[in-house]
C-alpha cells in the first residue's frame, strides 16, 4: 500500500508527508561527512571522502584548480564555500547553479551575494523539485560558510526539501548524530580559527568511518577575512591537509591512541 | 529650468532639487518633490523628461522595497547604484528608454559611510563628492570646487547649498523659486527646511 | 480500493473527494500551531515555535513574515512551500502599488495568495501546497484589525479569531468558548497566549507573539513579556483552582452537614 505513496515527489501520502523527500535524506544519512564550524574570525568546513581506491588517480588535484580534489567541497563565489552531502551528480549540478546565481547577483549589484540568498536561491530551485510534475527531489544537503557585511561569519544547512536554518556548528551526512552531540558539547561561544580548526578535525577523526585520517580521506577549507578585511577562501590541498594533520597529531599512526583517549 | 545638486560631509549626504513642474514654458506647479525616499538610508533627486522621471523613480522605489522586504536588510548604497544604473542602461537600449538623470544619495550601515551617486540617462555612473543636474550645474560646480569640505559639519554643508542655490537664482535666466532639500546621515532620510 | 484516484491531482474520485487537496491539510496539521486573534483596535498573531537547538542561529527561524508595512503573515505546514508563497505575496504587495498606488489590502492579499494555492490544485503534475496560513494587518486609512484564513485548496476566509496546525481544533474551540468582541491590547495578547498553551505544554520559550496596532505598526514581543504573561495566566488559573477548592470543601461540608442532619433523627 505504501507503494503508491512514495514513488512520486509530487504526492501527499495520506497522512500529509512525501516520502521521497524523507527518502532523499535517508539518502544522505549514507554519505560522507561534512562539518561546519563557525568561528568569531571565520568559518571552517571539513568533509569526508567515499570515493577512494588505490588506483585512484588524484594527482590532477594535488596541482590544480584552486586546491582540494572538489569531489567535497566547492567554491560557490569568492565569499562562500559549501561542502556536499549525497548524490554526487545532484551536487554537481546544484554547485552550478549556485556559482550562476552569485554571478548574476555580481552582474546586477556589484557585490557579492549575501550568503543567505545565496543559500535561498538553492532553496527555491530545490523546493520546487519537490513540488513540480514528474520530478525526483534533490538528494543534496549543503553546508554553506560564507561571509557578506549584513550578518558577517554565517553557516548554513540546506535540505532536500527546501528548508535551510543558521547554525553555529553543524554536521550532515554518516554519523552526523554523533558529531553534533560532540559539538554541543565542545563548542564555545567566540571560538577563535585555530580553535575551531582543532575542533573539526578532532570532531572528523572520531566520526569518521575509517581508522586513519589523511588526505585520501579529508577535504578541508576554511574561510577568513584578509588584510582588507575581504574574505578569503582557501581550500587545502592534500600536503596541506596532511601537513595540518600532523600539526594537530590526528596523522594515520596515532588514530589508534587518539580513538581509545 | 531643472536644477539638482548633492553634496556630502562629515556623515551625511546633502540632496537639493528644485520644485517646479513646467509644461512648454508654463511653470504648472511649484511645490513637487523630486526627491524620493527609495529606503530608510537612500535618496534619490530626478531630473528628466517629466512622465519618464515618476514611472522610473516609482519602479525603483518598489524594486528597492521589494528586496529589502524579502531579505530583512536593504540594498547597500553602492549596490543600489549599481542596480539602478543597469536598470538605466538595459531601458537605453529597449525600444523606448527613459530619460532620466538622476542623484542617488545614500548612508551606509555596514561601513557607517555617506556615499553619493551621480548618473545620466545613458547609463553612466560616478561615485563623487559633490554633484549637480540640469542648468544650475553650470554655475556651482565651480562653486563646489572651491567651497566643498568632505569634513564639513552639517551646517556648513547647509551654508555650501546655500551659495549655490542663490548662485542659480542670481544668474539662471528663468530661475527655480523654491528648492527642497533631504539629508541622509545615521539616522536615516528626513527633510531639511533652508 | 480508491485505485488511483488519489495520486493525480485533478482528479475526482467517484465520491466527489479531491485526495491530494485533503492529504495536503494532513501536512498542515503535522505543521507548528498558529493562531490569530482579533481585538478592538489591535490583531495579534501568536505561533507555537520549535525549540532552537543549542547550535542554532535563532536569526533564522522565523515563523512570522511581513508582506508589506501593513501586513504580515504566519502559516502552518511545510515550511519550504511557505518561503516560496509568501515570496510570491511579496512581489504582488510591491507590484500592485506600482501599478495603482496604493498598498494592497488585507483581503486582497489574502485571495491573491488563496487564487495561487487554488491553481495548484488544478494544474498538470504539481502537488498543492501543504501550508495554511493566517494574514493579519490594516486596510490603508483604515482602523478595523484584519484576520484571515487560507487553507491549501484555496479556501479564504474572514476571522475574528482562528488557528491553524498542530491541534488547531483544540485551540478554535477554546477560543470559540473565550473571545470575546472588543478586547483590549492586552487582552488580546493575553487570549492568545492562553489558546497557544492549550496545546504548547514547554511555555514562554516555545511561543512567538507579534502584535499589530495600528496601519504599519508591528511589535513582537520579547521573551520576558511573554514569560510574564505566562505567569499571570497561571497564577490566575491556580487562583481559579484554589476557589473551585474552597467551593467544592464548602459544599462538601454543607453536604455533610445536611446528612448530619438528616442522620440525627433517625437515632
Amino acid at each position: 500500500m505504501a507503494r503508491r505513496y512514495d514513488s512520486r515527489t509530487t504526492i501527499f501520502s495520506p497522512e500529509g508527508r512525501l516520502y521521497q523527500i524523507e527518502y532523499a535524506m535517508e539518502a544522505i544519512s549514507h554519505a560522507g561527512t561534512v562539518l561546519g564550524v563557525l568561528a568569531k574570525d571565520g568559518i571552517v568546513l571539513a568533509a569526508e571522502k567515499k570515493v577512494t581506491g588505490k588506483l585512484l588517480d588524484l594527482s590532477g588535484a594535488k596541482e590544480g584548480g584552486y586546491g582540494g580534489s572538489g569531489e567535497k567541497i566547492f567554491l560557490l563565489n569568492s565569499n562562500v564555500v559549501a561542502g556536499v552531502a549525497g548524490i554526487t551528480a545532484d551536487a554537481n549540478s546544484l554547485v552550478n547553479y549556485a556559482r550562476e546565481a552569485a554571478q548574476r547577483h555580481l552582474y546586477m549589484y556589484n557585490e557579492d551575494i549575501p550568503v543567505e540568498m545565496l543559500a535561498q536561491r538553492l532553496c527555491d530551485l530545490k523546493q520546487g523539485y519537490t513540488q513540480y510534475g514528474g520530478l525526483r527531489p534533490f538528494g543534496v544537503s549543503l553546508l554553506y560558510a560564507g561571509y557578506d557585511p549584513h550578518y558577517n561569519f554565517q553557516l548554513y544547512h540546506s535540505d532536500p526539501s527546501g528548508n535551510y536554518s543558521g547554525w553555529k556548528a553543524t554536521c550532515i551526512g554518516a554519523n552526523s548524530g554523533t558529531a553534533q552531540s560532540l559539538l554541543k558539547q565542545e563548542y564555545k561561544e567566540e571560538i577563535s580559527i585555530e580553535d575551531a580548526i582543532s575542533l573539526v578535525l578532532r570532531v572528523m577523526s572520531k566520526t569518521m568511518d575509517s581508522t586513519t585520517l589523511g588526505s585520501e580521506k579529508l577535504e578541508f577549507a576554511t574561510l577568513t577575512l584578509d588584510a582588507e578585511q575581504r574574505p578569503k577562501a582557501k581550500i587545502y590541498r592534500p600536503a596541506e591537509i596532511d601537513a595540518l594533520l600532523r600539526k594537530h597529531d590526528l596523522a594515520k599512526k596515532d588514530e589508534d591512541a587518539e580513538m581509545k583517549s | 529650468m531643472e536644477t539638482a545638486f548633492g553634496i556630502t560631509g562629515k556623515g551625511y549626504v546633502l540632496i537639493a532639487s528644485d520644485t517646479t513642474a513646467v509644461h512648454s514654458i508654463v511653470k504648472v506647479k511649484t511645490d513637487v518633490d523630486k526627491i524620493k525616499e527609495l529606503s530608510p538610508f537612500l535618496l534619490m533627486a530626478t531630473s528628466g523628461e517629466p512622465g519618464d522621471t515618476v514611472q522610473f523613480a516609482e519602479y525603483i522605489e518598489r524594486n528597492i522595497r521589494l528586496y529589502h522586504i524579502r531579505n530583512n536588510f536593504p540594498l547597500r548604497p553602492p549596490s543600489a547604484a549599481s542596480w539602478i544604473r543597469r536598470s538605466l542602461a538595459d531601458s537605453l537600449r529597449s525600444r523606448k528608454p527613459y530619460s532620466v538623470n538622476l542623484l542617488l544619495g545614500g548612508y551606509d550601515v555596514s561601513t557607517y559611510k555617506p556615499h553619493l551617486y551621480w548618473m545620466d540617462y545613458l547609463g553612466t555612473l560616478a561615485e563623487v563628492p559633490f554633484a549637480a543636474h540640469g542648468y544650475g550645474s553650470y554655475f556651482t560646480l565651480s562653486l563646489l570646487d572651491k567651497y566643498h569640505d568632505p569634513e564639513a559639519t552639517v551646517e556648513e554643508g547647509l551654508a555650501t547649498l546655500k551659495r549655490c542655490i542663490d548662485e542659480v537664482s542670481k544668474r539662471l535666466v528663468v530661475s527655480p523659486d523654491r528648492f527642497k532639500v533631504k539629508i541622509v546621515d545615521k539616522d536615516g532620510v528626513r527633510e531639511i527646511e533652508v | 480500493m480508491s485505485g488511483s484516484y488519489d495520486r493525480a491531482l485533478t482528479v475526482f474520485s467517484p465520491d466527489g473527494h479531491l485526495f491530494q487537496v485533503e492529504y495536503a491539510s494532513e501536512a498542515v496539521r503535522r505543521g507548528t500551531c498558529a493562531v490569530g486573534l482579533r481585538g478592538k483596535d489591535v490583531v495579534v498573531l501568536g505561533v507555537e515555535k520549535k525549540s532552537i537547538l543549542q547550535l542554532q542561529d535563532p536569526r533564522t527561524v522565523r515563523k512570522v513574515a511581513m508582506l508589506d508595512d501593513h501586513i504580515c503573515i504566519a502559516f502552518a505546514g511545510l515550511t519550504a512551500d511557505g518561503r516560496v508563497l509568501i515570496d510570491k505575496a511579496r512581489i504582488e504587495c510591491q507590484s500592485h502599488r506600482l501599478t495603482v498606488e496604493d498598498p494592497v489590502t488585507v483581503e486582497y492579499i489574502t485571495r491573491h495568495i488563496a487564487t495561487i494555492q487554488q491553481k495548484y490544485t488544478q494544474s498538470g503534475g504539481v502537488r498543492p501546497f501543504g501550508i495554511a496560513t493566517l494574514i493579519v494587518g490594516f486596510d490603508p486609512h483604515d482602523t478595523k484589525p484584519k484576520l484571515y484564513q487560507t487553507e491549501p485548496g484555496g479556501i479564504y476566509s474572514e476571522w475574528k479569531a482562528n488557528a491553524i496546525g498542530r491541534s488547531s481544533k483544540t485551540v478554535r474551540e477554546f477560543l470559540e468558548k473565550n473571545h470575546k468582541d472588543d478586547l483590549s491590547r492586552d487582552d488580546a495578547i493575553k487570549l492568545t497566549v492562553k489558546s497557544l498553551l492549550e496545546v504548547v505544554q514547554t511555555g514562554a520559550k516555545n511561543i512567538e507573539i507579534s502584535v499589530m496596532e495600528s496601519y504599519g505598526k508591528i511589535t513582537s514581543l520579547d521573551l520576558p513579556q511573554i514569560e510574564a504573561i505566562v505567569q499571570e495566566i497561571e497564577r490566575e488559573k491556580e487562583a481559579e483552582a484554589e476557589r473551585k477548592r474552597t467551593r467544592l470543601a464548602a459544599a462538601a461540608a454543607g453536604q455533610a452537614a445536611m446528612s448530619q442532619r438528616a442522620d440525627t433523627p433517625a437515632q
